[in-house]
């Protein structure tokens, strides 16, 4: 449906975005994940056709969406990341105006703002005016303005940032509804990894403007498939202990927090016996220990050496 | 375009005080300012001199020959006491053959006082001068001279009827309407960058809405609501306040027209230079209170002699508005005699408009 091909954009002669390659299936639901600065929000303005890639195609149904912005234009709908709604209007006549923007009229337009307000949860609020919604409810509305024309992309920029919990929630079963319910095509960028992972069939990892993994979860975890991550708990840690686990054969790495080591070490390593082994020789007395599934987190810190929020 | 219109027109009314304040504050300006309702002003006279009655008397019959003031006698005391506690903008302070002005700050009314005590005074010292050399009735004879002189110089107005009175108060009444109405075009010019930043203008451009049309709801909607903002002040000025704005009010509405349509465009102009809306707050409420200034509007037609002020006046609308209204309120000139003056202010609108949209558009991109 949708295709970028070696996708760049630069600003000033500073690559932000290099040569992104990526594509977006009728129906998917996809993520963008990624820091701060990355150029998730670059990506996701050029696909949108708000700016023109320095190089690189954009491609919808065929079309070459760069040179026909038109095409992209009527069937996506874009929630930017800034809440991008008149303060000083209510939410029906910010609806209103975004409905009447795209040519939506009379019974039809109510109708749509109907929908919209329930979709979002917003219903019974529809005559305040925004600037007295929570953060939460703002958000949601910025969400519902995309949808008034019933677009078959829906482009989500970091919709969930600086929200409460359960505004969060909110807003992510309803895009989840509207992906499998109604049939659209989501196209979602976040820096938490665990939206994306909850929302996304397929993922697209960025990192200083190049997608350095793509895949499904599965695919993506499967890069730490040779490693195992343990958390042990002791009475006391000393430098002493901390050299000879880092001796030990498969420890790849290990981090110091108060009284637990966080190791990571090559499957098969057989850490744990080799540990009690340790502690009993050091009279440290092993409190606890479990070891972790890995998640896209750790396969960012494995792939970039930093973390999502770094 | 009518969906932009509406939603500015939406936010107005959701919160009118704003339009309602500068309209006010037009009206109130111009009454404390122009020295309130068509009222002739009273100027304090006194002297302190040893033969102050002898002085007070001449000065004061040479004083009152001009029908906008009152030049009264008064206490000295009593004229520096209403100086130092703001009750009245000047006193005259007088002596033989000189005087001094007594102010406590300057309004622009005090300047056309100022004119009107020197030229009565330079014209004293001419005459007095003449008769230390002639001897005889040199007053008398001059007066009765320029009754009958050879040379006799008649004004009439365009259309051939006598010449009205100019009158400050008029002028002013003008230039602080303008001088509000260039705040009002500011804050609705501003509207674009506001909604360029908040992301409504980006939702706007990914919606079948065209650029023209969305220029074009942004800037009709600050056209409408400034020419709400001057047409009814003037209605108040002329109907309820009985100022004499002249005869021909449709004029002077298409002159403001075309005034309004000229500082749309320099606030649209300003914006291609700014990217957040409080950088254009931080330069337009800086350079507008320039323009009137630069452009004479506060003063005396002819006050401003010097040609780099005359060019820089040139370049904005304001002095090309105000001179068209004065010679229709003061002239009767009609639309023929003031067509230069609209087309400058045309040409102005078109050109900032021009480099302003595509300044904007340049940054955008």
């Amino acid at each position: 449906m949708l295709e970028t091909i070696n996708l760049s954009k630069s600003f000033k002669g500073k690559k932000v975005v290099q040569d992104l390659n990526f594509y977006l299936n009728d129906g998917e639901s996809v993520g963008l994940l990624g820091p701060n600065g990355a150029g998730k929000s670059t990506t996701i303005s050029m696909i949108s056709t708000l700016i023109k890639p320095t190089s690189g195609k954009i491609i919808l149904n065929g079309v070459d969406a760069v040179h026909k912005p038109g095409e992209i234009r009527s069937v996506s709908g874009v929630v930017p990341q800034e809440l991008a709604l008149y303060q000083e209007l209510s939410a029906y006549e910010n609806l209103k105006f975004f409905g009447s923007i795209y040519k939506l009229k009379g019974t039809e337009l109510e109708k749509a703002i109907q929908q919209a307000l329930e979709f979002v949860g917003l219903e019974d609020r529809k005559k305040d005016l925004v600037k007295i919604y929570s953060g939460g409810m703002k958000r949601r509305l910025n969400i519902a303005a995309a949808l008034l024309h019933r677009p078959k992309i829906l482009i989500l920029d970091e919709p969930t940032v600086g929200i409460d919990p359960q505004s969060r929630n909110h807003i992510l079963e309803a895009v989840r509804a509207l992906n499998q319910q109604e049939g659209t095509t989501i196209l979602y960028t976040s820096h938490y990894m665990e939206e994306v992972e909850q929302l996304c069939d397929r993922l697209y990892i960025m990192d200083h403007g190049k997608v350095i993994a793509a895949g499904t979860k599965e695919e993506l975890l499967s890069i730490l498939s040779t490693e195992d991550k343990i958390k042990v708990e002791l009475s006391r840690i000393d430098e002493d202990i901390v050299q000879q686990v880092e001796t030990i054969e498969g420890v790849r790495k290990i981090e110091v927090a108060e009284l637990q080591l966080r190791i990571i070490a090559a499957k098969g390593s057989n850490l744990i016996s080799k540990l009690v082994h340790l502690t009993e020789q050091h009279h440290i007395q092993l409190i606890n220990f479990h070891t972790e599934s890995p998640s896209l987190e750790d396969v960012f810190l494995h792939l970039t050496g930093r973390k999502l929020r770094d | 375009m009518k969906s932009v219109l509406w939603a500015q027109f939406l936010k107005d009314k959701r919160n009118p005080l704003l339009i309602l304040l500068f309209i006010a504050g037009s009206i109130v300006a111009t009454l404390i300012l122009g020295g309130g309702v068509q009222s002739v002003t009273t100027v304090a006279i006194f002297s302190e001199e040893a033969n102050a009655s002898e002085i007070e008397e001449k000065w004061g019959a040479l004083l009152n020959t001009n029908d906008s003031f009152k030049f009264e006698i008064v206490d000295p005391e009593e004229a520096r006491e209403d100086v130092r506690d703001g009750s009245s903008d000047v006193a005259v302070n007088l002596s033989e053959d000189d005087y001094r002005l007594l102010v406590s700050k300057r309004m622009p009314g005090v300047s056309y006082v100022e004119q009107h005590v020197a030229s009565v005074f330079q014209q004293e010292v001419q005459i007095s001068a003449v008769e230390s050399q002639e001897d005889g009735n040199v007053r008398d004879e001059m007066e009765e001279y320029l009754a009958d002189a050879p040379f006799q110089l008649e004004s009439q107005g365009v259309d051939g009827e006598q010449i009205p009175k100019f009158n400050i108060r008029t002028q002013l009444l003008f230039a602080f309407t303008f001088l509000i109405s260039m705040f009002i075009i500011g804050f609705k010019v501003n509207n674009v960058t506001q909604d360029r930043v908040s992301g409504i203008w980006d939702r706007m451009i990914l919606s079948p809405v065209k650029k023209t049309g969305m220029y074009s709801g942004y800037l009709l909607y600050s056209f409408l609501i400034t020419m709400l903002q001057i047409v009814v002040v003037l209605i108040m000025f002329k109907y309820v306040m009985d100022y004499d704005v002249g005869n021909n009010l449709w004029l002077i509405i298409l002159i403001s027209a075309c005034f309004t349509f000229g500082m749309i465009s320099i606030a649209m102009l300003i914006t291609g230079f700014v990217r957040t809306p409080e950088q254009f707050y931080a330069i337009y409420p800086s350079l507008i209170p320039l323009i009137p200034l630069v452009s004479g509007a506060y003063m005396m037609p002819g006050t401003i002699t010097n040609p780099v002020l005359l060019f820089i006046a040139d370049l904005f609308p304001n002095a090309h508005a105000m001179e068209a209204i004065m010679s229709v309120v003061f002239y009767g000139a009609g639309l023929q005699e003031v067509t230069m003056s609209l087309l400058y202010m045309l040409l102005i609108g078109i050109v900032a408009m021009g480099v302003g949209i595509n300044l904007v558009e340049r940054r955008s991109s």
